[in-house]
């Protein structure tokens, strides 16, 4: 009976998509202005993909920090803007995200179908709670499940050294 | 020394009920006055039941029949649900629900649950939603708006 509870975990922890070493889903979601934007639009960059919303303290918490990881890594030169953040909001007011992103000055790439919970990309991407990411390479390949903080810039830095 | 003794007496006190006060925290909630999600959902489910009054307080309102006030952090939010209550009877049983977050992060239950309390409802509830309105709602296939 335990190799069988063994078993049937096993399967449930393969059943998974949102692992280190799986492609990561497609993610096709219109940005404030409106236009669609695929990440796969962003293959060949390394991408970190930010679950997150207006609602959600500890989410909005971190801007500042996503704010000094993209100033640091995403600038021309050597490595020629090789780093995005795919911001996927689970807002579901277009005001208050709206408001979010022009308080903390976000300027990387935003989507939301404005689907709170319900939003499909809640269920691809497995997300219990908020704030949830996926650090991804350049072949769009997670290789990194919600990293935070100094863990985050060096896996940043490290994908963007290979 | 008696002084000393009776002076480390009255300290020791202090020290033990501001620990016990840390350690229970008081929620404007009683256990009773938390709904099982499942009790909601058969209730929902159930034609013949009488249905309770079911207002969101989050972000959005995904209960099937729910109607949507907002996040209750935002004052013209209480506004709104002050409004709505004042044309309720006390005696009606409403259930508040938020889901964005655990409870222990939510901003919003704590300022709607205060109100519908002050209100006087006698059957006022809030939805048990644990961690939040997916996992605990949509995800066992709960109705939803």
């Amino acid at each position: 009976m335990v190799f069988g509870l063994l078993a049937g975990l096993n399967a449930a922890a393969q059943e998974s998509a949102i692992q280190i070493g799986k492609k990561a889903p497609e993610i096709l979601l219109p940005s404030i202005t409106g236009q669609s934007i695929a990440l796969s639009s962003q293959k060949g960059k390394v991408v970190l993909v930010d679950f997150w919303a207006s609602w959600c303290a500890p989410c909005v918490e971190e801007q500042p920090e996503l704010k000094k990881l993209y100033n640091q890594f995403n600038k021309s030169g050597k490595r020629e803007k090789n780093f995005e953040i795919f911001g996927v909001s689970l807002d579901s007011k277009k005001p208050a995200w709206e408001k979010a992103v022009r308080k903390y000055k976000i300027n990387w790439i935003q989507v939301s179908d404005l689907k709170f919970w319900t939003s499909p990309v809640a269920k691809t991407y497995e997300i219990e709670a908020l704030p949830f990411n996926v650090l991804l390479d350049k072949t769009g390949t997670i290789v990194g499940v919600n990293l935070h903080g100094a863990e985050l810039e060096k896996a940043v830095s490290a994908e963007l050294g290979k | 020394m008696k002084n000393i003794k009776n002076l480390l007496l009255l300290f020791s006190f202090i020290l033990v009920s501001l620990s016990s006060q840390a350690q229970t925290k008081e929620e404007p909630w009683t256990e009773s006055q938390l709904m099982p999600t499942s009790e909601l959902a058969a209730l929902i489910n159930d034609p013949s039941a009488k249905k309770p009054l079911i207002i969101n307080i989050g972000p959005q309102a995904v209960i099937k029949g729910s109607v949507d006030v907002g996040p209750g952090k935002e004052k013209d939010n209480i506004k709104k649900l002050e409004k709505m209550l004042s044309k309720e009877d006390k005696n009606r049983e409403v259930v508040l629900y938020c889901g964005c977050c655990p409870f222990d992060k939510c901003p919003n239950i704590r300022p709607a649950f205060s109100l519908i309390k002050e209100k006087g409802f006698t059957k006022a509830k809030l939805l048990d939603v644990p961690k939040n309105i997916k996992t605990n709602w949509i995800d066992p296939g709960y109705p939803v708006n």
